[in-house]
C-alpha cells in the first residue's frame, strides 16, 4: 500500500518549515498579523502560520505513481503522516523562533529588517518563548492534518470541507466588497462581518461554510447527474447560452453601482489590465511570442493619447505646450493611437521576427527598457515632459458621464473597450488567421510548409497586440489625467505577462481571471501592495512548475504543454485514444500525480 | 565539407531575399541612419572639443572597469546557456544577493575598525562570503525554479526565471529592507596609483587584477580539468555525453554554481566600486552583462570576456561621444538604453556575436 517514508515525512517537514522561516523574513507576518478573517482570533497571519504545514502535508500525502499505477494514500496512514508533517515543520519552525530570542532580536535586526519582538510575540501567540512555542507546533500540525484530511479523506467529505474553507478564506479576504454590496442590496451586513474587526463573525463563517459545502454536495450528488444536465443545456440550447451572456453583462452594468467608487477604481484598474492582457493573450497565448516588452505598447498608447487631445508637459516652472500638439476628440484620437500602435508593432516586429523565442524575448525586453528610460529621461522633456510627466489629459466626457474623476463612469469606459478587444480577440482566434497562429505555434517550420506564412502573421500577432495595449495605455491616461515615467517601467509588463499565464495561455477567460486575482485582490486589501510584485513573481514560478496550463486552460495550449505527459500516459495505459489521454491529463494532472522513479 | 554547407546556407539565405526584399532593404536602411548618427554625433563632439583628452582617457578606464565586472558576470550568463541553451534571467539577483553578504561583512568590519586596519584580509573574506552566498542562490534557482522544467518547452523556463529574478528581487527587499545602504571601501583603496605613467583609481586597479586571475582560473579549469571537460562535452551534445558515462545533472549543477561563484566576485568589486548596496541593483547589471554574453557570442568564454570589456567601452564613451554631439540634455541618462540598443541591434545584425558564426539557430 502506498506507504509514505519517513524520508519524505522529514524532508517535506523540513521544507515546510524553512518556508515558514522564509514567510517570517520577509516580514509576511508581521504585515498580515492584524489582518481578522473570522472572529478575532483567525487572523490572515496566523492562517498563515498554519499554511506551510498545510502545504507541506498536502504534498506529502500526495498519490503515488507504482509500478505504472496511481495510488492514493489511505486515510488514516495519511492523515497520520500530515501530522507528523506539521510536527517536524513546527519543530523547525519553533526551533528557528527559540534561536531569534536567545541570539537577541535586535542583533538580527541588523541583517533582516522585519525581525522583532512584534513578529516574536505574534508567532508565540503572546506568550513569549518558552511558553508559546508548543503552540507554535500546534498550529503546524493542526494545518499538516488539514492538509491531510483534504488530500486523503474519502471525496465525498474532503470536496465539501475543501471548498468550504476556502469559501470562508476567500469571503474573509473580500471584507472590503462584500459588505457594501450588501448594505448597497439593503441587506443587513452586521451579522455576516463583523463591524468591530471588519473581518467574518464566527456565525456569518458558520454560514458561509454550510452553504459552501451544501452546495458542493448538492452539485455532487447522483453521480454528478446535476452538473451534467446544466453542462449540456448549456451547450446544447442556444437560449440558454443566450441567457447566459445577458446574465453576464446584466451583472456586469450593475457592478459598479453596487460597489461604490472606491471599488470601483480598482475595478476600472483590473480593466485596463484586461486590455493589456487580451493583447498580450494575442502575442504570447496564440502566436508563441514571447514579448517582455509591452510596456512600450502602454506607454505609447498613454503618451500619445496625452499629446493628441492637447495635454500639458509639467515643467519646474508651470505647466507648458509640448512642442508637438493635437487637439483632438479622444473617440478620434483612441483610434488613431490603435492604429499607430499597430504600426509601431509592425516597424518594431519587421526586423526582429526571424529571432527564435528566448532572444525575441529579450529583443523585446530591450526595447521596452528603451522606452522606460527614454520616458523618464530630461531628453524627452519637450515632447512629452521627460522626468516631470504630463497633465490634463482629457476627460473623455460625454454628457454628464466624467471618466476621469468619476470612477464608476470610468469603468463604464474602459467595459466597453474590453468587451469590443474580447469580441475581436474570440473572433480573430477562430477564425483562419487564428490557426494561423496555432500552426504557427505548434511547430513553425511545419506551418511554413503548409503554406502559412509565418512572417506576415507573426507581424499581424504584433500589430494587434501592440494595438490592444495602446488602448489600454490610452484608457490608462484619461483615467489618471496625469502621467509620470513611474507608471511606465518593467513592472508593467512583467504584471501583463503575470495575468495572461495565471489564467492561462492563450485563453480568453484566463484573462479575465488573471486579472482579477492579480490586480484585483491586491487592490482590495492594501497590506498585500508591498508584496505584489513578490507574488506575482512566486506565482510565475509555481504556476509555471506546478500547472503550466493556467488557471482557467484553453484546451489546446494545454496539450502542448503536457504533450510529454501525454505521450507517457499513452504508453502506460497501452491503448489511449488521443483525447482521453489529453481529458486525462487536464484537470490539474500534473498537480496531482508525480512519478517517484523520476525523483 | 563545410565549404559545401556554406554554400548551401547561402542557397537558402538566396531564396529567402527572393521572398522578402523588403526586410533586407529595412535592414540596410536602419543600417545607414545608425551609422551616419553615430558618425555625425561623433564628429560634432570631436570637432567642439567638448571633453579634453583626460576626460577621455578617465573615461575609457571607467569603461575598462565596468566591463570586466560585465565579463564575470557574463561568464555566468554564458556557461549557464552553453549547457542547457537557456538564459539564465534571475543571475543578476544571484549577484544581488553576494553583494548584500558582502555588504553585511564589511558593515560590521567598518564599525569594528578592522576594514581599516587589516583591509587584504576584509576583502578576503567578502569575497569567500559573497561567492558562497551566490553560489548557494544559483543552486537553489537551479534545484527549485529549473531543474523540474528540464524538458518543458523552451518558453517555459524562460518565463520561470524572469519569475524566479521578480521573486528574489522582493525577497531581498523584504528581507533587508527598500533602502539603499552605503557599502564601506577601505581607506587602503582610497586614491589612485600610478602604474606605467597612469593614474588609476586604487578600486580599478583592484577590479582589474582579480577579474583577470578569475578568468585566467576559469579558462584554465574549463580547458585542464575532468570536470572542465565534462562541462564541454555535455554543452556539446548532452545526450551522448551521457551515454559517455557524464553525470549531466551534475555537470548542470557544477555550471550553476561556477556561474554563482563568479558572480559573487562580481558583486564584491562592483559594491567597492560603487559603494552601495541595494535591492533591485541586480537587475541592470545583470542585463547590461547578458547583452555582454551576446554580444561577444553566446555560450563562448573569450566571447563573455570580450563582449564585457566592449559593452563597458560602448556605455562609458558612447553617450559622451555620440550625445553629447547633438546637445542631448544629461546624456548619461541614456546609459542603459545605449546597451539595449546594443543588444537589439547585435540581435538583429549578427546574433552569433563578435566571436560568433554570424547567424543564430533558428528553431
Amino acid at each position: 500500500m502506498g506507504a509514505i517514508t519517513r524520508r519524505s515525512i522529514v524532508r517535506g517537514g523540513a521544507i515546510g518549515g524553512i518556508a515558514a522561516i522564509y514567510i517570517a523574513l520577509v516580514g509576511l507576518y508581521t504585515k498580515f498579523a492584524d489582518l481578522e478573517l473570522v472572529g478575532e482570533q483567525v487572523t490572515l497571519g496566523r492562517v498563515l502560520i498554519m499554511a506551510p504545514g498545510l502545504v507541506a502535508a498536502y504534498t506529502v500525502t500526495r498519490p503515488r505513481i507504482v509500478a505504472g499505477e496511481r495510488r492514493s494514500v489511505p486515510f488514516g496512514s495519511g492523515v497520520a503522516a500530515a501530522s507528523r508533517t506539521g510536527v517536524i515543520t513546527g519543530a523547525v519552525f519553533a526551533a528557528a523562533v527559540w534561536f531569534a530570542d536567545w541570539f537577541g532580536v535586535d542583533r538580527i535586526r541588523e541583517m533582516f529588517v522585519s525581525v522583532s519582538e512584534v513578529l516574536i510575540d505574534f508567532l508565540t501567540f503572546g506568550k513569549g518563548v518558552p511558553a508559546g512555542l508548543p503552540i507554535l507546533v500546534g498550529a503546524c500540525v493542526v494545518g499538516g492534518a488539514i492538509g491531510g484530511l483534504a488530500r486523503t479523506a474519502p471525496a465525498n467529505v474532503r470536496v465539501p470541507l475543501s471548498v468550504g474553507l476556502i469559501a470562508v478564506l476567500l469571503l474573509g479576504m473580500l471584507q472590503r466588497i462584500v459588505p457594501i454590496i450588501f448594505v448597497e442590496l439593503g441587506f443587513e451586513a452586521d451579522w455576516l462581518y463583523s463591524p468591530s474587526t471588519g473581518g467574518l463573525t464566527w456565525l456569518g463563517a458558520a454560514g458561509i461554510f454550510a452553504v459552501a459545502a451544501g452546495a458542493d454536495v448538492m452539485w455532487s450528488r447522483g453521480g454528478g447527474r446535476a452538473r451534467e444536465r446544466v453542462r449540456t443545456s448549456v451547450r446544447e440550447a442556444p437560449a440558454a447560452r443566450l441567457g447566459l451572456l445577458v446574465a453576464i453583462l446584466g451583472v456586469l452594468a450593475i457592478l459598479p453601482l453596487l460597489l461604490g467608487t472606491v471599488i470601483s477604481e480598482v475595478l476600472g484598474q483590473v480593466m485596463v489590465y484586461v486590455l493589456l492582457g487580451i493583447g498580450l493573450n494575442i502575442v504570447v497565448g496564440y502566436a508563441g511570442l514571447l514579448d517582455l516588452g509591452y510596456v512600450a505598447f502602454f506607454a505609447f498608447g498613454a503618451y500619445s493619447t496625452a499629446v493628441l487631445t492637447g495635454a500639458f508637459l509639467n515643467t519646474t516652472t508651470g505647466a507648458a505646450e509640448p512642442a508637438l500638439s493635437a487637439d483632438l476628440n479622444f473617440y478620434i484620437a483612441v483610434w488613431l493611437v490603435a492604429l499607430m500602435a499597430a504600426g509601431v508593432g509592425l516597424l518594431i516586429g519587421a526586423p526582429v521576427l526571424r529571432l527564435r523565442g528566448d532572444y525575441l524575448a529579450i529583443v523585446t525586453l530591450g526595447l521596452g527598457e528603451i522606452v522606460s528610460i527614454i520616458t523618464a529621461s530630461r531628453w524627452a522633456q519637450p515632447l512629452i515632459g521627460g522626468p516631470q510627466g504630463m497633465r490634463g489629459v482629457t476627460k473623455a466626457e460625454i454628457g454628464p458621464l466624467n471618466f476621469q474623476d468619476n470612477p464608476q463612469h470610468f469603468y463604464y469606459l474602459a467595459l466597453a473597450f474590453v468587451l469590443l478587444a474580447l469580441f475581436v480577440s474570440w473572433r480573430l482566434a477562430g477564425s483562419r488567421v487564428g490557426r494561423a497562429w496555432n500552426a504557427m505555434r505548434e511547430d513553425e517550420q511545419v506551418a511554413e510548409a503548409m503554406g502559412v506564412s509565418t512572417i506576415k502573421f507573426k507581424l499581424l500577432a504584433f500589430a494587434m497586440g501592440g494595438a490592444i495595449g495602446s488602448v489600454g495605455g490610452a484608457l490608462f491616461a484619461v483615467n489618471l489625467g496625469s502621467l509620470t515615467p513611474a507608471s511606465f517601467e518593467i513592472f508593467v509588463s512583467i504584471t501583463a505577462l503575470a495575468v495572461v499565464i495565471l489564467g492561462g495561455l492563450g485563453s480568453l477567460p484566463g484573462v479575465v481571471v488573471g486579472a482579477l486575482v492579480l490586480i484585483g485582490l491586491p487592490g482590495l486589501l492594501r497590506e498585500f501592495e508591498e508584496y505584489r510584485l513578490l507574488i506575482y513573481g512566486g506565482s510565475l514560478v509555481a504556476i509555471m512548475v506546478l500547472r503550466p496550463q493556467g488557471l482557467v486552460p484553453n484546451i489546446r495550449r494545454s496539450r502542448e504543454l503536457h504533450a510529454e505527459e501525454v505521450e507517457q500516459d499513452a504508453w502506460g495505459k497501452d491503448v489511449v485514444g488521443e483525447a482521453e489521454a489529453v481529458a486525462a491529463v487536464l484537470p490539474g494532472g500534473a498537480l496531482g500525480v508525480e512519478n517517484e522513479d523520476l525523483e | 565539407m563545410g565549404s559545401v554547407i556554406k554554400e548551401r546556407r547561402s542557397g537558402a539565405q538566396l531564396g529567402r531575399l527572393e521572398r522578402l526584399p523588403w526586410r533586407r532593404i529595412i535592414l540596410i536602411m536602419l543600417s545607414v541612419l545608425i551609422v551616419s548618427t553615430v558618425a555625425i554625433g561623433a564628429y560634432k563632439t570631436i570637432s567642439q572639443q567638448r571633453y579634453s583628452a583626460d576626460a577621455w582617457r578617465d573615461f575609457i578606464v571607467l569603461g575598462l572597469a565596468q566591463g570586466s565586472i560585465y565579463a564575470l558576470i557574463a561568464l555566468g550568463y554564458t556557461l549557464v546557456y552553453g549547457i542547457l541553451r537557456m538564459i539564465n534571467f534571475a543571475h543578476g539577483e544571484v549577484f544581488m544577493f553576494g553583494a548584500f553578504a558582502a555588504f553585511f561583512f564589511s558593515d560590521a568590519y567598518e564599525a569594528s575598525g578592522f576594514l581599516d586596519s587589516n583591509p587584504v584580509a576584509s576583502i578576503a573574506i567578502m569575497l569567500v562570503v559573497a561567492m558562497l552566498t551566490s553560489t548557494g542562490v544559483a543552486l537553489l534557482l537551479e534545484r527549485v525554479a529549473y531543474r523540474p522544467l528540464r524538458n518543458a518547452p523552451r518558453l517555459v523556463p524562460l518565463i520561470t526565471a524572469i519569475g524566479a529574478s521578480l521573486f528574489l528581487q522582493n525577497t531581498a527587499r523584504g528581507f533587508f529592507g527598500a533602502q539603499t545602504k552605503g557599502f564601506g571601501v577601505p581607506t587602503a583603496l582610497e586614491g589612485t596609483w600610478t602604474i606605467l605613467g597612469l593614474e588609476l583609481q586604487r578600486t580599478q586597479v583592484l577590479v582589474f587584477a582579480t577579474v583577470i586571475v578569475a578568468v585566467a582560473a576559469l579558462s584554465l579549469f574549463i580547458a585542464r580539468t575532468t570536470t572542465g571537460k565534462s562541462m564541454r562535452a555535455v554543452a556539446a551534445d548532452s545526450e551522448i555525453a551521457s551515454l559517455m558515462g557524464i553525470h549531466v545533472d551534475r555537470m548542470i549543477v557544477t555550471t550553476f554554481a561556477i556561474g554563482g561563484l563568479l558572480a559573487g566576485v562580481a558583486a564584491v568589486l562592483y559594491s567597492i566600486t560603487f559603494e552601495s548596496v541595494n535591492f533591485s541593483m541586480g537587475f541592470r547589471p545583470g542585463i547590461a552583462a547578458f547583452t555582454a554574453a551576446v554580444l561577444g557570442g553566446i555560450g563562448s568564454i573569450s566571447g563573455a570576456a570580450l563582449g564585457g570589456i566592449t559593452l563597458g567601452l560602448l556605455q562609458s564613451l558612447g553617450p559622451a561621444l555620440i550625445l553629447t554631439g547633438y546637445d542631448v540634455p544629461s546624456p548619461f541618462q541614456l546609459k542603459d538604453a545605449f546597451t539595449f540598443f546594443v543588444l537589439v541591434l547585435v540581435l538583429i545584425f549578427r546574433p552569433g556575436g563578435l566571436l560568433g558564426s554570424g547567424e543564430a539557430e533558428k528553431v
